[in-house]
Order: C-alpha cells, then structure tokens, then sequence
C-alpha cells in the first residue's frame, strides 16, 4: 500500500498516489475511447459489480427516495459476465446501436481518494462527462459522478483493478434514445 | 383542411401512408380522436400503496396526477392548476397531503378539490366558488387486477369492454395468482425521437424484426452449446401464434421452440413464467401458463408488455417526431425471492435504454423518422401485407382471430382501430363494428 496519510485541511493523500490514480482513470477512459473493449474489461476485477441506478424527480423532503434503491431497477446491475456479454454483442458487428460506431470522448475530472475498507483498496471518486456523436446528427451528454472501489493487485497489467464502480447520471429522463456506452 | 384519416390505412391491401408518423395535423388530431378517448395504462397498484401517495403521468400530452386518496380509491386529475394553469406537482413520486401551486398557491386536496386559495376573503371579497374551480378530474378510472387505466371520455364504453377479447392474452401477464402483481421500484425512461406508434405497432405485432434487429443480443445471450436460429428463435412461423383484436390490441409468441426467454431473461424468472408457479397453471391453462414464449403485446393505444420478460411500458407522444418511454419490470407477488430478483436483473439488462435488446430498436425507429422528412418518403406507402388473408379463427388454444407469429394481421388490426378513432368514428359505430366482427367470425 503506497497511501501516506498526512495531515492536510484538504486531503491527506500524497501526490504521488493521487498522480497514479488519475492516470489509471484516464488509461481506463482512453481504452473507452479507441473502443479497446477487451483491455478495459481487463480493467476489472472477477468480481466486480458495475452499478448505474435510475433516478427520479423528487422534492427536497424526499430525495433520499431520488435514486433507485440496489433491490430495484437499474441502468446497469453487471457483474464481469454481463460486461463480457456486452463487449461481445458490441464486436458481433451487428449491434446497430453500435454499428456504425458511436464515437465517445469520456472526460474524467474531480478525482477525490480515499482510503477504502481494506489497507488495498481505495474509495475514489470521480465527475465523469461523456460526449458521444453518433452517425451524423446525434449528440449525447451523459454527465454525473462515480464512485469506485479500486483494489491494489500485482497481477493487474496497470497495478490496480476497478472492484466496484457506481455511476450516477444527472439526468432522470434519459435524453438519448439508448445507452450503448459505458461510463 | 382536415386530413382524411381514414383513407391513410388500407387494412384490406395491407398499406399505410407515412403521412400518420409525420403529419402535425394528423398528430393534433390523434391527440383529440385517440388520447382524449381511450383507455390508458396510468399506473400499478404497487406504485401508491398508501393514502397520499401519488404518481405523475401523462395521458397523450395532457400531465395528470395519480393519487391514491384516504379512502383507497384512486383519483385521477389534471396536473394543472386552475388559476393560471401552471403545473400542480413537479415531482415524479412522492407522499403528499395536499397539492399547493407554486405560482400563487392555490391548494387542492388528493381528490383534486380546490380546499385552499390565498387571501381569499381580502382579494376574492370571498366571492370565489371553490367547488367550480377543482382540477380536471379524469371522469373514468378503473382497476384491472391492480393496473389502473383511466379515460377522458365518459361515453368511452367500461374498461372491461374495452379490453374485450384481449383479455385472455392480458390474462396471462395481469392474472396469473390471487395475489397478484408488483412493479419493482425504479422506472426506465427514456426520449426517442420517433412517432409512438412506432413502438406500439412493434410491440403489438412483430416478432419479424427481433432475429435481424435483435442479432447481437440474441448472439451475446444464446449459450455456445445451443443453435441461434432453430433452438432460440424458429424461423418456422408456424411455430407462434400471432393474436389480433378488432379493439386495436395485439399478441405474437412461440408455442413450440426451445427455452427462448431463458435466454433472454434467465433461467430462474422463465422457469417460473412457465409452469413453475403452479397457481398460475390452475388459473389460467396450459395453453397460457407454460406455452406461450417470448410473447409480446400491446394494449391500444400505447401500453406495451412482454409477458416472461416482464417489462411494461407507456409510450408517451411527444409530437409527431417524439415519443417518451416509461419501462417499468413486473413481478408476481407471490414469486421467490430469487426469482424476484433474477427478474429485477434480467428484465433491465435487456429491456432498459441500455437493454442488449432494445438498444436497437431506438436506431431503427429514429432512422425512420428522420428519413420521413423528405417529401418522397412521405409520399411512398409502407408494406403491412405480411400473412394477409391467411387468418383462422378455430385455433384449439388460442381463441380469437390468429395466424403464424411472423405475421402483420396484428399491425393491420392496429392501425385499422387507430385510423378509426382518429377520424372521429362514435363510440356506437367503434363498438358495433367489434360486435359484427365477432358475429362474423362465429
């Protein structure tokens, strides 16, 4: 664990650690990007769980009501096979929501680290923007914040593996005619 | 000028003048003729359980509010206050006592009742009538094995009737227990930039698209070890059932094919759909409870239901070019918890704006209407001749008007009703056309 706790109003993680996460996420946005689907699954954990719950208009005294709760629907409920499944559907070449390709640009900001449950895992997140442009016309914001567990692991390619993700959108009415992305 | 509605649907040939997908006029008088004048799916029981518990929807464009009141009942009015006309309530969900306007603060009460106006003794001189002044109140609202359908009309004949021989095939995704159904929480909503009827047209009558559109989903979620075409989905027509309804509604499934909604939603919630919910198999048959796979649906106008898969929607008009979809998944009340949240998992997985299925039919739809902007296109009829004049009606299983699943009977039937309604045609003459159809067919 290279996590050095100091004391800072602000954050108490070192550069370094925060340098080496952000370059994690922005590897892990880049293989989105070039559509290098395989090597972004390789990102995850076995066990992971990819989470995007839906989201609902509500007033101020109930908005703890405003997310759908892990026991009803939801955008995305993945486990590593159901992010497989998709990257397969995605390569068939007859994914027409893919097919031609939407061309995404994920824009990462924002990134806070904290010290996650374990002494290998940390609790990092993230503001994510994804522009997507599809065939000529269509234009696609999706816009919200993340919520990822990355675990330290000496067999991952790039030093660490993103165990649990949760994606929040800022949008309730999705304003796209369908989500063949990934956040 | 009025558009002759009519004649833009040749159910006899099996044609349609895209003019009803593009047409603003058209449109306004859809709204009118079909919105203003069905029944419409507003909400499930489950979303309002408790007195004070409401819901926001739409009927055609009109914003209503769906509030279950003390007494249990539902009420249905406009979302609208009466004074200047803004928007009552700007949540989704919610509990409430009472809906107060935030523009001067006009309060209703859960029946839609104006209980409360500002200053009303100082700037109306308590000259106001409060009981003239309640919300719109929806006139018919009526509870069909815990789905609540309302109607603007109230000549519009009983839900019931209005259902009339689709009531079997609903049947078995609406009255499978006793107990009866859920909705899981949380909802599926999404824009498409296409006309409703689209997706209602689909859903009601076309099994045709889902080997082609469906490929890649159909590819990722088939096991290695089983035949994509034969085993998953037979292209043997013979091997479904296509239903259509003079009321405009419309069925397709497999009768005889492998385990296609095991692949599609997983093994445990397509276990229980067919056969392992042994209530279900006393109620409703074998024919219903076990034989009846990968079914699709529609509820004229715009209400959607995969039974199995168990994902229902409302496809809101948002204008001619526009549609909403509100998805919700659908669940036995008495089924396992694991099934229960198989379903939760599956259903979303396929059947979402981010669904390996219906990811697709969003492209499909949105390519169409795009190209409907030229004035050639416009003008070049589209083919709804599938399975034309080759219907029987004495199919031992399945009663009413059928044909093979690959068909376009059901599209016939529903573009048919909505030509009808939408030109105008009194309720007497709607109604009494079904009744000779029947008469008819014996």
């Amino acid at each position: 664990m290279t996590a050095q706790l100091e004391s800072s109003p602000v954050t108490s993680v070192d550069v370094e650690l925060q340098h080496q996460i952000e370059q994690f996420l922005y590897l892990e946005a880049r293989f989105l990007d070039e559509r290098r689907f395989e090597e972004w699954l390789d990102l995850f954990s076995d066990d992971v769980h990819y989470w995007m719950p839906t989201r609902t208009v509500r007033y101020e005294r109930e908005l703890d009501k405003e997310f759908s709760a892990s026991n009803e629907v939801a955008h995305f409920d993945e486990n590593k096979r159901a992010l497989e499944e998709r990257v397969t559907r995605i390569r068939s070449g007859m994914a027409w929501a893919e097919e031609p390709p939407s061309r995404t640009r994920h824009m990462v900001h924002n990134v806070i680290i904290e010290l996650g449950d374990s002494p290998s895992e940390l609790l990092v997140r993230s503001n994510i923007l994804l522009y997507r442009g599809r065939l000529d016309r269509d234009v696609d914001f999706f816009v919200g914040f993340r919520e990822d567990v990355l675990r330290q692991s000496e067999d991952a390619d790039y030093g660490w593996l993103i165990a649990r993700r949760s994606i929040f959108l800022d949008q309730t009415l999705i304003l796209a005619k369908n989500m063949s992305i990934f956040l | 000028m009025v558009v002759d509605i009519r004649g833009l649907v040749d159910a006899k040939q099996g044609t349609v003048d895209p003019r009803i997908y593009h047409d603003e006029e058209i449109y306004q008088q859809e709204l009118k003729n079909v919105f203003a004048r069905c029944w419409l799916f507003l909400a499930h029981d489950s979303q309002i359980p408790n007195p004070g518990d409401y819901v926001t929807t739409y009927m055609g464009e009109d914003p209503v509010l769906v509030v279950r009141k003390r007494d249990g009942s539902v009420g249905v009015f406009m979302n609208q206050c009466r004074h200047r006309g803004m928007r009552l309530c700007r949540a989704d969900a919610g509990s409430a006592k009472s809906f107060s306007c935030s523009y001067h603060g006009w309060t209703y009460d859960l029946s839609g009742n104006l209980v409360g106006v500002p200053s009303e003794d100082d700037a109306y001189r308590n000259e106001i009538n409060k009981a003239e002044w309640g919300a719109v109140k929806v006139p018919q609202v009526d509870n069909y094995r815990g789905f609540i359908f309302g109607t603007w009309d109230p000549s519009a004949p009983p839900l019931l009737d209005y259902i009339g021989d689709f009531r079997f095939y609903f049947d078995a995704f609406a009255d499978r227990t006793e107990a009866g159904t859920e909705l899981i929480g949380g909802a599926h909503r999404w824009v498409f930039p296409a006309n409703w009827k689209f997706a209602a047209e689909q859903f009601c009558s076309d099994m045709y698209h889902a080997p082609i559109s469906h490929a890649s989903a159909v590819l990722a979620l088939t096991p290695d070890d089983q035949d994509v075409d034969e085993e998953v989905f037979p292209m043997d027509g013979t091997k479904g059932r296509q239903f259509s309804s003079e009321l405009g509604h419309g069925t397709g499934f497999f009768v005889e094919s492998g385990d296609v909604l095991a692949n599609i939603v997983g093994q445990k919630p397509a276990d229980w759909f067919q056969g392992g919910n042994p209530e279900a198999i006393g109620r409703l048959g074998d024919a219903r409870a076990e034989r009846m796979r990968g079914a699709h649906a529609t509820l004229f106008p715009n209400f959607s239901f995969l039974p199995g898969i168990n994902t229902l929607r409302i496809w809101h008009p948002k204008g001619p070019n526009e549609m909403e979809v509100w998805a919700w998944t659908l669940v036995d009340k008495n089924a396992p918890a694991d099934v229960r949240e198989a379903q939760r998992i599956g259903t979303g997985r396929t059947f979402s704006v981010a669904g390996l299925f219906e990811q697709d039919d969003g492209e499909n739809w949105s390519e169409i209407q795009r190209v409907l902007r030229g004035h050639i296109a416009r003008r070049s009829s589209f083919n709804v001749q599938m399975g034309l004049g080759h219907e029987w009606d004495d199919d031992p299983d399945f009663p009413g008007k059928v044909n093979r699943v690959y068909c376009e009977m059901a599209a016939r039937g529903f573009y048919k009703r909505w030509a009808d309604m939408a030109s105008g045609m009194s309720w007497d003459e709607l109604m009494a056309s079904v009744r000779k159809a029947v008469e008819v067919s014996g």
